[in-house]
């Protein structure tokens, strides 16, 4: 196994017991959650029913699990998800540096490129966010099926998967149901770690003045992709689809030079 | 042979090397020796390409540091290089997975030896204890040139005596060991160079047997002329 595959391993190996809290976490709050709204929805119906009956002999109301996931408690652990993983972001590198164990010795002493630590860490990243959205994916299914069990047929109705993912804005936006907004989406997500992770370096590497070299080249490369993406659509005539094709290009030259400059930082500047 | 020659690095506008050139010969057991903040553990970093210098080199056997040398020199810093998370055991398999140089048998010699339990967990370990396996994990590399930063600091004095007992052990025969410490009166008999560095420069570079042949001074008596002078 290369090197780079066994410290990717290393990498995912470490944050095992985090990544088994988050996804127990978002199991047992959905679950909590869904079950204690569809008791609280099937009392209401019980009552209408009631009501209904007496007063205009009223149809039963149905429902589907679709209905039962939009509210924002829901969301709530897939939120948290999200800001441990980009809290996570930074402590990939600083976690290494502070502490009793300083282990960015070891990985610098590697008789390997350094160029591996650095994607190992930037796959590991990835691999745990496709890895919670594998899971919530997953969960889905599972938490339809639980619905399925605890509400009476005569109240079921059934959602269709793409029903399910657009009645939750937080689902909605993780799970874009278009291939390319899905590949645009999370292409942009990793430029950002990129530009992040050099960020980092640039501050290990110059320590004080290194603070104020990664602000400076994090906030240049949010502003060129987002400055000229106004620019774009709102002064140009160019069509939507090259628009687009131009953000990508911006994008990846901003994601090049910060892996150029990541490399280089770690292979000559990198200070324990 | 390990060639520094005129190293230079400044921080925070002050020169912590200005000019630092010595040698450490395989086979023998060079000590740099100096006060606190004189820039020793530096030396050893800049050694390794752990940290950057202004200018100046650094070879190994006449070729500079690159990333295939860390099979040949190993470098046993003053804390811990393995995540807490780890057992001991992990941790030497880590070893195993990345250096072609890892030596199992020695390993497991240098478990027994200083009688550790390679179950426990690293963030479970005492100093004393850390500090053991520490030198385990660089020692248990074939390698030809060892570099310590600090062996015996803040350790009690039984892990001190066992830790003391590697240098005159069969571990480091045919090895280049380069070592600061400031337990000299310990050490002094094992050490056969001494290479004193004062503000960032090397100010007496000896061979200890001929100073004390010659001379009739130890390496303390050669410090306090240094320093106290």
């Amino acid at each position: 196994m290369s090197h780079y595959l066994k410290l990717v391993h290393m990498e995912i190996h470490r944050f095992r017991y985090p990544l088994a809290a988050m996804m127990g976490l978002t199991l047992v709050w959905q679950m909590v959650t869904l079950i204690i709204h569809v008791n609280g929805k099937l009392d209401r119906a019980a009552d209408a029913l009631i009501h209904n009956l007496l007063v205009n002999g009223a149809a039963l109301e149905r429902f589907s699990f679709a209905d039962m996931i939009p509210g924002m408690l829901y969301s709530l652990p897939i939120l948290a998800c999200i800001a441990a993983l980009s809290v996570y972001v930074f402590l990939i590198w600083y976690r290494d540096w502070y502490g009793r164990v300083s282990f960015i010795y070891r990985l610098l002493m590697l008789p390997a490129s350094r160029k591996h630590v650095y994607l190992a860490k930037l796959t590991a990243i990835v691999l745990l966010v496709l890895g919670m959205l594998s899971f919530q994916l997953l969960l889905l299914p599972v938490e339809q099926w639980v619905f399925k069990l605890i509400v009476p047929a005569e109240h079921f109705e059934a959602s269709t998967f793409g029903d399910v993912v657009s009645a939750n804005l937080v689902l909605d936006v993780l799970l874009p149901r278009n291939f390319d907004r899905f590949a645009l989406s999370y292409l942009l997500g990793i430029a950002a770690v990129i530009v992040i992770f050099t960020a980092i370096l640039l501050e290990r590497s110059y320590r004080l003045a290194g603070i104020l070299y990664a602000v400076g080249y994090a906030s240049i490369c949010t502003f060129v992709f987002l400055y000229t993406m106004y620019l774009m659509w709102t002064g140009s005539y160019l069509y939507p689809e090259e628009i687009i094709a131009i953000e990508f290009a911006i994008g990846i030259l901003i994601t090049a030079v910060s892996i150029w400059l990541g490399f280089r930082l770690l292979k000559k500047k990198i200070t324990v | 042979m390990i060639e520094v020659v005129n190293l230079r690095k400044s921080y925070r506008r002050r020169n912590v090397l200005n000019g630092v050139s010595f040698t450490a010969e395989k086979g023998q057991i060079t000590c740099l020796i100096g006060i606190n903040g004189a820039g020793k553990s530096t030396v050893l970093r800049a050694i390794m390409g752990l940290t950057q210098v202004n200018s100046g080199t650094v070879h190994i056997d006449g070729r500079p540091m690159s990333r295939e040398l860390y099979e040949k020199v190993s470098f046993i810093p003053d804390r811990l290089t393995m995540p807490l998370g780890m057992k001991m055991e992990e941790a030497m398999q880590f070893m195993a997975d990345f250096y072609r140089s890892w030596n199992p048998a020695r390993a497991k010699e240098l478990i027994q030896f200083f009688q550790l339990n390679g179950n426990e967990k690293i963030g479970h370990l005492s100093k004393g204890t850390a500090a053991k396996f520490n030198l385990a994990i660089g020692l248990a590399q074939d390698s030809e040139y060892v570099l310590m930063d600090e062996p015996f600091s803040g350790i009690d004095m039984f892990s001190r005596e066992q830790i003391a007992d590697v240098f005159s052990s069969d571990l480091l025969d045919g090895r280049g060991v380069l070592l600061t410490t400031h337990e000299i009166a310990e050490m002094e008999h094992l050490i056969d160079k001494a290479v004193i560095m004062n503000n960032g420069t090397i100010s007496r570079e000896f061979d200890c047997e001929q100073i004390r042949s010659d001379e009739g001074k130890s390496i303390v008596d050669v410090m306090r002329e240094v320093y106290l002078a």
